[in-house]
């Protein structure tokens, strides 16, 4: 309880910080941080995608994934920046509409577990030397990152379509 | 399209995601090509590799791109952002022939090098230039989109 106390404080910070503010009262902000937000989501979808491509199976250019994924990494990295800036930003215009959205929730928690996924088991197959690991276990690797992105992306999809009502949530915060 | 709930809200989907593989990969190429990323890989490696998913997903942006213009071809024409993109999207088209017709003819004299030569680096940098701006006037369209 303590925990969705300290989140929906939170939201309701976010909503009125100088940012949210500022943010929701521009006609043209909010789609020019959200043109940052889609731009690093192709270059972050596109970066993941090819490593985990490569554990599917596909050679590309002869090299060993773990090569690729060090190639790729300062791009996946900087592009996640970009994308959790950006992404918070858009968050903070209407925190407490998405604090009760479902599809929003189901975005941050698949987020939470791909980047937790990403940064331990799948950076860890992936750097390894390929005689060390099974296909089977890369294969398996690459299609739960592949799965958890995807959800962070579909979850991200549906916030503009579900319908929130706040009321029951804010009414016993104020 | 327009009849169906789920229609537009599927087409716009498999579109955006289709744009993280096109333009993830675009940017990597592009990256190539400057001399930025995936150095010690040949050129012409990176760009045979690249090109067929390229081809793919650009051929699946192609298609849901056309279905969600048809199901209001009125409004959408009435945009400016539409014909902006448009127009960038056939100067995309121009600056790969002329890519090709140049230095991407001559790679093999490039073809390991991580410093490219200037013509590799201009088509890079107008490609990246392009692609950036049409996604930002696709997005765009949706907001200058008459209230249905």
């Amino acid at each position: 309880m303590w925990l969705k106390h300290l989140l929906l404080t939170f939201c309701h910070w976010c909503n009125n910080s100088f940012f949210g503010h500022g943010i929701r009262n521009s006609t043209w902000l909010f789609p020019f941080v959200e043109i940052f937000h889609l731009l690093a989501l192709g270059v972050l979808g596109g970066t993941i995608l090819i490593v985990n491509m490569r554990l599917l199976g596909f050679r590309f250019w002869g090299e060993s994934s773990s090569e690729l994924a060090r190639e790729v990494r300062p791009w996946t990295l900087g592009s996640l920046a970009v994308m959790l800036l950006s992404g918070f930003l858009l968050f903070s215009t209407e925190a407490v509409k998405m604090y009760g959205n479902w599809a929003f929730q189901f975005k941050m928690s698949s987020l939470f577990l791909a980047i937790l996924f990403t940064f331990t088991i799948h950076r860890k197959v992936a750097m390894s030397d390929e005689s060390r690991v099974s296909p089977l276990w890369r294969r398996l690797v690459a299609v739960v990152s592949l799965v958890l992105w995807a959800g962070v992306g579909l979850g991200g999809r549906a916030i503009g379509y579900v319908t929130t009502s706040v009321t029951s949530t804010s009414i016993w915060l104020n | 399209m327009r009849e169906s709930t789920w229609a537009e809200p599927i087409v716009e989907t498999v579109h955006v995601l289709t744009l993280t593989m096109f333009l993830g990969f675009a940017v990597l190429l592009d990256l190539r090509l400057l001399g930025i990323c995936l150095k010690r890989r040949r050129v012409s490696d990176v760009l045979g590799q690249l090109n067929r998913w390229l081809f793919a997903g650009f051929a699946v942006m192609v298609v849901t791109g056309t279905l969600l213009f048809c199901a209001d071809p009125v409004s959408f024409y009435s945009t400016f952002f539409l014909k902006a993109k448009m127009v960038m999207l056939v100067l995309a088209g121009l600056n790969i022939v002329v890519f090709n017709l140049t230095v991407g003819r001559k790679v093999a004299e490039w073809d390991l090098d991580s410093r490219t030569p200037r013509g590799a680096k201009v088509a890079s940098i107008v490609s990246i230039v392009l692609w950036v701006l049409i996604v930002a006037a696709g997005r765009a369209i949706a907001y200058a989109l008459p209230p249905p």
